[in-house]
């Protein structure tokens, strides 16, 4: 979760408690603020440290060797080599023009499906819970067991999708063969990317415009807004903050994937799928590469980190909308 | 001020039932195939074409799987692993963001930076240095050593939560505790908290999934059987040459059964928690 | 007696059994050994209800700790561990991640280690043993093993009007071309990997490299084996193959194919009768040998080594279940959980387990082992990318094969 200031507000993250006078107190009372303040954060942050941010510093170490996994093995240093070869590796870039692809199917239909459901289930309804808990459904199913299921599902000859669009809808004229070539395939990976995350962006865009003010939905109706109207012009620029953080972590989360292209196509056929995190796995894990793995993991950090700067930039920009 | 009437705003009410209803269908197809195969005896190859509703349905895949090598051990290691990080995730994260949302200190932007940043690395590179870090902590082969970073990997974005959830809280409330004398602490436990209920609820919730879930650092770390957690379960039906796919699904659906009883049971603390972590963010 | 006195008898009635225990506990030894049987499966109840008792009884000091582990995970499982130096004892471990592993020196040299390793390696098939050979030494034995035969459904060959399995290339291809007039493929394949295509070069005469496993160019492109695949491309383009060679997860599965009568063959190992007999009983298969070409009918080894690794602390023990595993006796309770026998002496027993079993003989006695290298899974990678162009039509056999045949070379230097 992102904020969009880079630090909270002074004004809300006041000093609570710090305004007596006089200097002596002033400097005393800082003093213990501060000392409080790391009491607060200090084990926490440890465990962070520890567990998170350490193995980071590692992993960056690994990148810059030709590491040896056997302990105690020799490393040949390497320098910044192993992301030379990935900026000039043809199946990198594919990986990643493949990674963007599966985002820009999932994010806009992410945002869409889900803010088209929230919006359906904005009003007092019956089953409303039913429903909500319904939607969320594929949320909590591990990814392991829906991608096998998707496997089936996407089968040439036979596999519902195309049963259901070629035998009973004759929406095609011939069986989609889905899973065997590369943008057939990704659009696939999409669609059970997006079937498994709209439960999420929905629940979060339902809060959402469920804490827009009725006053401002019933100042537009009584200037003549319709339905229509009165969403654009109300309960959009209201969430608009929440799309924008919705969407920095639906592009995370699209970067990300990797289990259901590893079960689905295992990145075939002949690699035509793979994706930046499968890639990155097996230079890793099949062909004990993990100088490379690594360096491809932190270029794909970096991609992430620039993008969502990007992205808060241009949520920022209009007037006040934070 | 009603505009067409009652008539339309039924009109209206149906359309809407019947979108979110086909909406359902589609999102539930998967599952209803998931069930159907989970109630079919031996399915150890999927069927083609498809058969939605099984010839003889049996419940012997659920018998199956829950009377399978040590099952109930399983899932029983997974709750008190998820039960476990959900609490320390919560009881940590909650410090923290309580200290970046009331405190200035020096380095509260480094920090904060530093966790924003750790979030955006893929987690499976950390696999290896983790390993090691654990071999060197020596919770190897514990549930410990689930424990421990099942709650490293949830502070981050707790914290985020947590953290823009507190910001909200008039610090009038504060100042009025200090005035009479309360510290940090207690303004913490006795203040904060109990107004975060609903920021709480999403952030257990969201923990507890994350750790409900998780496959590949258990499957690293853990070598006795006796402690292996519910999704290396799952994967164990799945055989070199063949899986059992019958088993594959009913063990699944137990393994869905807690987390959705749990959504469904603080679904309205959940809502609102997102309501104000995330609008507010 | 005395308080005094039943206290000083306790203490010492306490003390010893404490030191029994103790005593006992040490004389314990527990060895772990990593599988990757599945959990429901019959081989592990073997292991766990039948084998490891029977071990247990006859060396009274050594305890046997099984663990299982999903099959797909096992590999990055043991790579993990030897990072952080946490293997077990003993590991089944896939032949072809012994080269790997015992390239990364954590595997303890079996021909060295073992007094008893000449009698032990006689004993076994030829082509599993030397799925542990590198650079010099044995680092294993064979556990179990498999390879590939002919297996086909009888049934929708009649269908076909066909009154058998071909048994030359000559045969495949006319009979290829006969089923597909009725509808069927008479042969899927899953894929243009080692596993799937070797066999065909092998039998077509060909190799993917020298004998010494030191050079992929002159002999992956070489005439026979591009005669070899170009024979399967021929089949691909004339609709008489699947596309499931290209495309795997695309289509449908060779069980799924055969279950329903689209499909009436395919090459699989002793597993798929298993499966058909628990999931499919009204489908009885059946088996022959791998059709011949001009290099005869040669198929490919798979199966399973035991190994033993360097940071073992208990190697006599472990020594010891390793000989048990290979002991008639165990050999023969894994072959009635469907777990084919190392032993050359499985011929006298073997057929009357399962009959199929006695193709399964005569096709080992010639297979052979793939590129025994810790560099295989990026071969076995160039050779799948590389071979799947030839029948995606983007290059010719023979520049697809001349093409992977540089990569592998510069691999296996």
């Amino acid at each position: 979760m992102l904020p969009t200031r880079s630090t909270p507000s002074s004004s809300k993250a006041s000093a609570v408690g710090a305004r007596d006078a006089g200097p002596n107190r002033l400097s005393r009372r800082r003093r213990q603020e501060v000392l409080h303040a790391y009491l607060f954060l200090l084990p926490c942050f440890a465990l962070f440290a520890l567990t998170i941010l350490y193995p980071i510093g590692r992993a960056f170490q690994i990148s810059l060797f030709h590491w040896s996994i056997v302990p105690g093995g020799a490393s040949d240093f390497l320098g910044l080599k192993n992301y030379q070869h990935a900026l000039h590796d043809p199946v990198f870039w594919r990986a990643l023009a493949n990674t963007g692809f599966y985002m820009l199917i999932t994010v806009p239909a992410q945002i869409v499906l889900g803010l088209l459901a929230a919006v359906l289930l904005d009003a007092r309804m019956p089953a409303r819970a039913l429903f909500r808990t319904l939607y969320y459904l594929p949320v909590v199913t591990s990814w392991v067991v829906v991608s096998l299921v998707f496997r089936y599902l996407f089968i040439t000859q036979g596999g519902l999708v195309n049963w259901i669009l070629h035998d009973q809808l004759h929406l095609v004229a011939y069986n989609i063969n889905w899973l065997g070539a590369r943008w057939t395939a990704m659009t696939a990976l999409g669609i059970l990317g997006t079937w498994k995350g709209v439960g999420w962006s929905m629940v979060i865009f339902l809060a959402a415009l469920q804490g827009v003010p009725k006053v401002l939905h019933e100042a537009a109706a009584v200037d003549g807004a319709r339905a229509w109207g009165r969403f654009r012009a109300v309960s959009l620029p209201a969430i608009r903050p929440v799309v924008a953080f919705v969407t920095v972590l639906l592009v995370i989360g699209g970067f990300n994937v990797f289990i259901s292209v590893y079960l689905m196509t295992g990145g075939g056929p002949v690699d035509q799928t793979q994706v930046l995190l499968s890639y990155m796995y097996r230079q890793a894990f099949s062909f004990l590469d993990f100088g490379y793995g690594s360096a491809i993991s932190f270029l794909l950090t970096l991609i992430v980190f620039v993008i969502s700067l990007a992205q808060l930039r241009l949520f920022r920009r209009p007037a006040g909308a934070s | 001020m009603v505009v067409g009437g009652r008539g339309r705003r039924r009109g209206a009410m149906a359309l809407r039932l019947a979108l979110l209803t086909a909406g359902v269908v589609v999102m539930l197809l998967p599952f209803a195939y998931m069930l159907a195969t989970s109630f079919k005896p031996n399915a150890m190859v999927l069927e083609i074409p498809l058969k939605f509703f099984p010839e003889h349905p049996t419940t012997a895949n659920y018998v199956a799987a829950w009377t399978s090598n040590r099952f109930a051990q399983y899932f029983l290691n997974s709750v008190i692993v998820a039960i476990a990080t959900t609490a320390a995730a919560l009881l940590l994260s909650s410090m923290m963001a309580f200290s970046f949302a009331r405190f200035r200190f020096p380095g509260r932007s480094l920090f904060f930076g530093l966790i924003l940043i750790a979030l955006m690395v893929p987690t499976m590179m950390m696999l290896i240095p983790q390993f090691l870090l654990a071999r060197d902590l020596h919770v190897l082969d514990s549930l410990w050593g689930l424990v421990v970073f099942y709650t490293g990997g949830n502070l981050g974005f707790n914290t985020f939560l947590l953290h823009s959830f507190f910001q909200d809280i008039p610090s009038e409330l504060d100042e009025a505790m200090i005035v009479d004398g309360a510290s940090p602490w207690t303004r913490y436990w006795r203040l904060i908290l109990p107004l975060s209920r609903p920021a709480l609820a999403t952030a257990a919730i969201f923990t507890f999934l994350a750790s409900w879930d998780e496959f590949t650092w258990a499957l690293t770390i853990i070598n006795d059987p006796s402690r292996y957690t519910l999704p290396i379960a799952i994967a164990l039906f799945q055989g070199q040459h063949s899986t059992s796919w019958g088993l594959v699904f009913a063990a699944s659906a137990i393994a869905i059964a807690p987390v959705l009883i749990i959504f469904a049971i603080f679904q309205r603390q959940f809502v609102a928690g997102i309501a104000s972590g995330a609008v507010k963010a | 007696m005395s308080n005094r006195r039943l206290l000083e008898v306790l203490a010492l009635a306490v003390l010893a059994v404490g030191l029994a225990s103790t005593a006992a506990a040490q004389a314990k030894t527990t060895i772990t050994f990593w599988t990757a049987y599945s959990s429901d499966g019959p081989e592990v109840k073997q292991l766990d209800s039948v084998i490891i008792p029977a071990f247990e009884k006859a060396h009274p000091g050594i305890t046997v700790k099984d663990v299982t582990i999903p099959y797909n995970d096992l590999h990055q499982k043991l790579i993990t561990a030897v990072a952080g130096a946490q293997l077990p004892d003993l590991v089944r471990s896939d032949i072809i991640w012994v080269p790997e592993l015992a390239n990364l020196g954590v595997l303890a040299p079996l021909d060295t280690t073992m007094s008893d390793f000449k009698s032990l390696s006689d004993s076994v098939f030829p082509g599993p043993l030397a799925t542990n050979y590198w650079k010099g030494h044995y680092y294993g034995l064979p556990l179990d093993t498999n390879t590939r035969i002919w297996v086909y459904d009888p049934a929708t060959l009649t269908k076909l009007g066909m009154g058998g399995p071909p048994t030359t290339f000559a045969e495949l291809k006319s009979m290829a071309a006969a089923a597909k007039q009725k509808g069927v493929y008479l042969y899927a394949e899953g894929g243009t990997g080692g596993w799937n295509i070797l066999p065909w070069i092998w039998s077509g005469g060909g190799s993917l490299t020298n004998d010494t496993y030191t050079k992929a160019s002159g002999y992956l492109d070489g005439p026979k084996s591009v005669a070899a695949v170009q024979m399967l491309v021929d089949l691909y383009k004339a609709g008489e193959l699947p596309n499931i060679i290209v495309n795997p997860n695309g289509g449908l599965g060779t069980y799924d194919g055969i279950f329903q009568g689209k499909y009436a063959s395919t090459l699989d190992g002793p597993w798929m009768f298993a499966i058909f007999a628990s999931s499919h009983p009204d489908t009885k298969l059946a088996g022959s040998m791998v059709p011949a070409g001009p290099g005869g009918s040669v198929s490919v080894v798979g199966g399973e080594d035991i190994v033993l690794t360097q940071q073992s602390k208990h190697k006599e023990a472990a020594q010891e279940f390793l000989r048990f595993m290979l002991s008639p006796f165990a050999q023969r309770q894994m072959a009635e959980a469907g777990q084919m026998p190392v032993l050359k002496s499985a011929d006298g027993w073997l057929p009357a387990i399962h009959g199929y079993y006695d193709t399964f003989l005569k096709q080992i006695a010639t297979a052979k082992p793939r590129t025994p290298t810790p560099k295989w899974p990026q071969i076995d990678q160039v050779m799948t990318t590389e071979i799947a162009k030839a029948f995606q039509g983007t290059e010719t056999v023979q520049q697809a094969l001349t093409n992977a045949a540089h990569q592998i070379d510069a691999l296996l230097q």
